[in-house]
């Protein structure tokens, strides 16, 4: 027999309540994990569906809170290309709107010379020709969901657009968006002659000093900002906003489960008071009482840290399969944060029997035998 | 020569000085000896042979070990886990561990390995007797049969004394006898130090040595080879 068999021995005197235990753990981790990867997956796929697009920096407002926020002068788009270095400038107005299902999508207006045009990848039909209007290109899993071909019609707030074609992007914001020409799109939300931010191709995107100072020329125009695509939403409130509520979520479900564990402990060693005076008794120190304890804590956070993972990937499948966040982003945690997360329960599990294990070296052999 | 454990005016008071459980005691027991502490309940027996263990401090006074005085908490764990085999009057064996196990738990920190720590389990079962319950709970053993464990337990880190507080109290005559008697064997063949605690003045006839205490002092102490007489 050694600690660890001895510990197991322990937890299982009480099986519900070990089993409950674990299973608090397990569930405060796959929380964390698929909150925590809901942040992390948001930012990670509205990059990812800029720089399908082939840009390289996006241009906002500046000073506005949200990417999608404020408008820019269309017409910016022609100061911009003027830039040394600038290969190309594609404006963009985006949208939520009404389908005429009563379901709200993401729609994109591209104008006629977009670059953006030259990255679309078809899964059927085609792209939509010269200053054709009324025409739009329906990402694939979006299509599928509404069970749309090229050659169906769709309705964007009221008005009917033929699709032309349906996508096929990468990212899951790309495969549920619907993109039209600009022209319509300005028409159909009442903003003439704007557009949401402007995404800038570099002719020498690998050159940093080039970036910094086509950067700096672009903001010296005066009210607008510019950031390169991996860093467009480091300053967006309301990313930050979800990223704080979800983050602090995950945090305050990752402690319960180390207080579970803590409790647990607790509870055991009130009722095992008696035993652990015997111990002392024949000779067990305080360092080995108090590793017999931790131990109990590192078996319960390390089984609950792992069906804790187990959690967490399914719970972001089933956050998936919501439309209302599957059609916008794809929780898919990284296995970094999922390794990180069951090291930080098994490591806080660990910590928080630290507790429990004091107190049952702090209390005498005497009066725990019952002899004082 | 220098005695196994010496009490130099050694007081014990709890709940502030209010109860007074030994007074100014002195006493030295020598390696090898038998002795029994004698005396009524509430008499000071108990703290006695908690406070030959460390498993309590004196408030006032001096205890030795081997004619040193043992310092600190860190010693008095060293040598209960080493020198000290302890029995107590309910067993205190550990309910969800077997008989092999609650024996090996004593060995824990002892510096041997899993498979010695099994052997030496293995045989201070077969010293008591209990070789063929090994697996067994202490719930499926019968009270005697679990302070043999105890026992089991108290002598499989080769202790030099062996310090039993009212072992009998739990059993009925018959298993108290055959108790007493193993306590005694062990205490002849291996030569440990048998400290006895019990109320049982037939019981405390059979050691060699008799210490009495009441009301906290040792009234009396007595020199004869009695379990020898007796046999």
């Amino acid at each position: 027999m050694n600690h660890l068999q001895l510990a197991f021995r322990n937890l299982k005197r009480r099986p519900a309540r070990s089993v409950l235990t674990a299973a608090g753990v397990a569930l405060a981790v796959g929380s964390f994990i698929t909150l925590y990867g809901l942040s992390q997956s948001v930012e990670q796929n509205v990059e990812q569906s800029i720089e399908e697009h082939g840009a390289d920096l996006t241009v906002r407002r500046s000073g506005t809170a949200e990417l999608f926020g404020g408008t820019i002068p269309a017409s910016e788009r022609a100061r911009i290309a003027q830039i040394p270095g600038v290969a190309a400038v594609s404006g963009e107005l985006i949208s939520l709107v009404a389908t005429d299902r009563d379901e709200h999508v993401l729609a994109s207006g591209w104008a006629q010379d977009s670059f953006f045009w030259q990255n679309v990848p078809l899964e059927e039909g085609r792209l939509p020709n010269p200053g054709e209007r009324r025409v739009a290109l329906v990402g694939v899993d979006l299509a599928r969901a509404m069970q749309k071909h090229a050659g169906d019609s769709i309705g964007l707030l009221g008005e009917q657009f033929q699709i032309v074609g349906i996508t096929r992007f990468n990212s899951i914001i790309n495969r549920n968006v619907v993109n039209v020409p600009l022209a319509d799109m300005q028409e159909l939300t009442f903003r003439p002659d704007v557009v949401t931010f402007l995404s800038v191709k570099l002719a020498h995107p690998q050159d940093p000093q080039e970036v910094e100072r086509v950067v700096q020329d672009i903001e010296t125009i005066g009210g607008l900002s510019a950031s390169k695509s991996e860093n467009v939403l480091r300053n967006d409130s309301m990313i930050g906003l979800l990223r704080a509520v979800s983050r602090s979520m995950a945090w305050v479900a990752l402690l319960m489960g180390v207080l579970m564990v803590l409790n647990t402990l607790l509870m055991a060693v009130l009722e095992r008071t008696r035993e652990i005076g015997i111990l002392a008794a024949i000779g067990w120190s305080t360092e080995r009482i108090t590793g017999a304890i931790v131990i109990e804590g590192f078996i319960l956070s390390a089984i609950g840290s792992a069906a804790g993972v187990v959690i967490g990937v399914f719970g972001s499948h089933l956050l998936n399969a919501i439309p209302a966040i599957g059609h916008f982003v794809a929780v898919r945690p990284t296995p970094g944060l999922i390794v990180a997360t069951a090291l930080a329960a098994i490591a806080l599990g660990i910590l928080g029997s630290f507790y429990p294990a004091w107190l049952a070296t702090r209390q005498s052999p005497a009066i725990a035998l019952g002899r004082a | 020569m220098t005695a196994l454990i010496t009490f130099e005016h050694v007081s014990r008071e709890f709940d502030g000085g209010r109860i007074v459980a030994l007074k100014d005691v002195n006493l030295a027991i020598e390696k090898g000896q038998s002795v029994a502490v004698v005396g009524n309940s509430g008499s000071g027996k108990t703290t006695l042979i908690m406070l030959m263990c460390a498993i309590m401090p004196p408030s006032t006074g001096t205890i030795r070990w081997n004619g040193e005085p043992v310092a600190t908490p860190k010693s008095w764990t060293s040598l209960r886990r080493s020198e000290i085999g302890i029995v107590f009057q309910d067993f205190n064996l550990f309910p969800t561990l077997s008989a092999i196990e609650n024996v090996e738990v004593a060995t824990f920190g002892t510096g041997i390995d899993n498979r010695e720590r099994k052997r030496r389990a293995e045989a201070a079962l077969k010293a008591v007797g209990l070789s063929a319950r090994e697996t067994h709970l202490p719930h499926q053993l019968s009270g005697g049969e679990r302070q043999r464990v105890a026992i089991a337990r108290s002598i499989v880190n080769r202790p030099t004394v062996i310090l039993a507080d009212e072992p009998t109290g739990n059993l009925d005559s018959g298993n108290g006898a055959a108790i007493i008697d193993l306590l005694f064997d062990l205490h002849q063949s291996r030569g440990v130090t048998l400290v006895l605690v019990t109320h049982d003045a037939h019981l405390a006839a059979s050691c060699a040595r008799q210490v009495r205490i009441k009301d906290g002092r040792l009234t009396e102490q007595s020199s004869l080879r009695r379990r020898e007489v007796i046999r």
